[in-house]
């Protein structure tokens, strides 16, 4: 018999590039930050810090596109997670045009996230298909018992954020994914 | 529901990216198929069976076969 394809190797594959882009996203994000919060007395090294910060995101841009374009389309799951908590308006501090940027900003990134996820899944076969649906039906099955479970205890929790249950959608909708995909046997 | 998709691709010494390539569908969706965790949809059932050049009946078979029919329509 034909021998199958070996797997993926490494720098191919989507736990590569999804540390890549989180590192990337991360690192991009705090370098950035440190180098504009003193943009009124820049210090000599300042500008350097905002190349190298914005060199980063761009390499979190270019991972992701890996990501999409190697196929691995339920690797983009956590990182929307992980990037939505970067961009939670309520980082922006207490000045209300920096928290509608932040907060448009995310929406945008949110809504073409949405749009391409989509397309790619147009583009999945069948199986792939059903494999998110039913983690799709996890995450809001999950994300429905928490939220009846917080009303029950909301006196005694912290404040919940928008984005927060956004986060936890997507990272249920992940591990109902994961979960389903093991059952077929996907990721053999 | 069973089916001989291991031997038939051995008999052409195709692998599964091979078949999946001839599917248009990924080489996991091949390997759930032939591992029996997923029954593929009627038209990738008759895709499989086409690219066999094979009936679907001769790829796949029922699990428990059903009774012959009697003729007469159920109650």
């Amino acid at each position: 018999m034909a021998t199958d394809l070996p797997r993926r190797p490494l720098v191919d594959s989507g736990p590569f590039w999804f540390s890549v882009s989180v590192l990337g996203s991360l690192g991009g994000v705090w370098l950035a930050g440190q180098a504009l919060r003193r943009y009124v007395n820049p210090p000599p090294w300042g500008f350097a810090i905002l190349l190298v910060g914005l060199a980063l995101i761009f390499l979190a841009g270019f991972a992701t596109w890996k990501l999409a374009r190697a196929g691995v389309y339920s690797w983009l799951l956590p990182l929307a997670a992980i990037n939505l908590l970067l961009l939670q308006p309520g980082r922006a501090g207490d000045v209300r045009t920096w928290r509608l940027e932040w907060g448009v900003m995310g929406l945008v990134w949110t809504l073409a996230a949405v749009l391409v996820f989509a397309r790619l899944l147009h583009r999945s076969d069948e199986l792939e298909r059903r494999l998110h649906l039913e983690g799709a039906f996890f995450g809001l099955a999950t994300g429905l018992v928490g939220s009846v479970v917080y009303a029950l205890f909301e006196t005694r929790l912290p404040e919940l954020r928008g984005q927060w249950v956004a986060v936890a959608l997507l990272l249920s909708w992940w591990v109902g994914y994961l979960a389903t995909a093991r059952r077929y046997r996907w990721l053999a | 529901m069973k089916n001989r998709l291991r031997v038939l691709r051995a008999e052409r010494d195709w692998s599964q990216a091979d078949l999946a390539e001839a599917l248009r569908v990924s080489r996991q969706t091949v390997n759930a198929i032939e591992n029996e965790r997923y029954d593929p949809s009627l038209p990738l059932a008759f895709a499989i069976a086409r690219v066999f050049t094979l009936r679907i009946e001769e790829v796949f078979t029922p699990d428990a076969e059903p009774p012959p029919p009697t003729g007469e329509p159920p109650e």
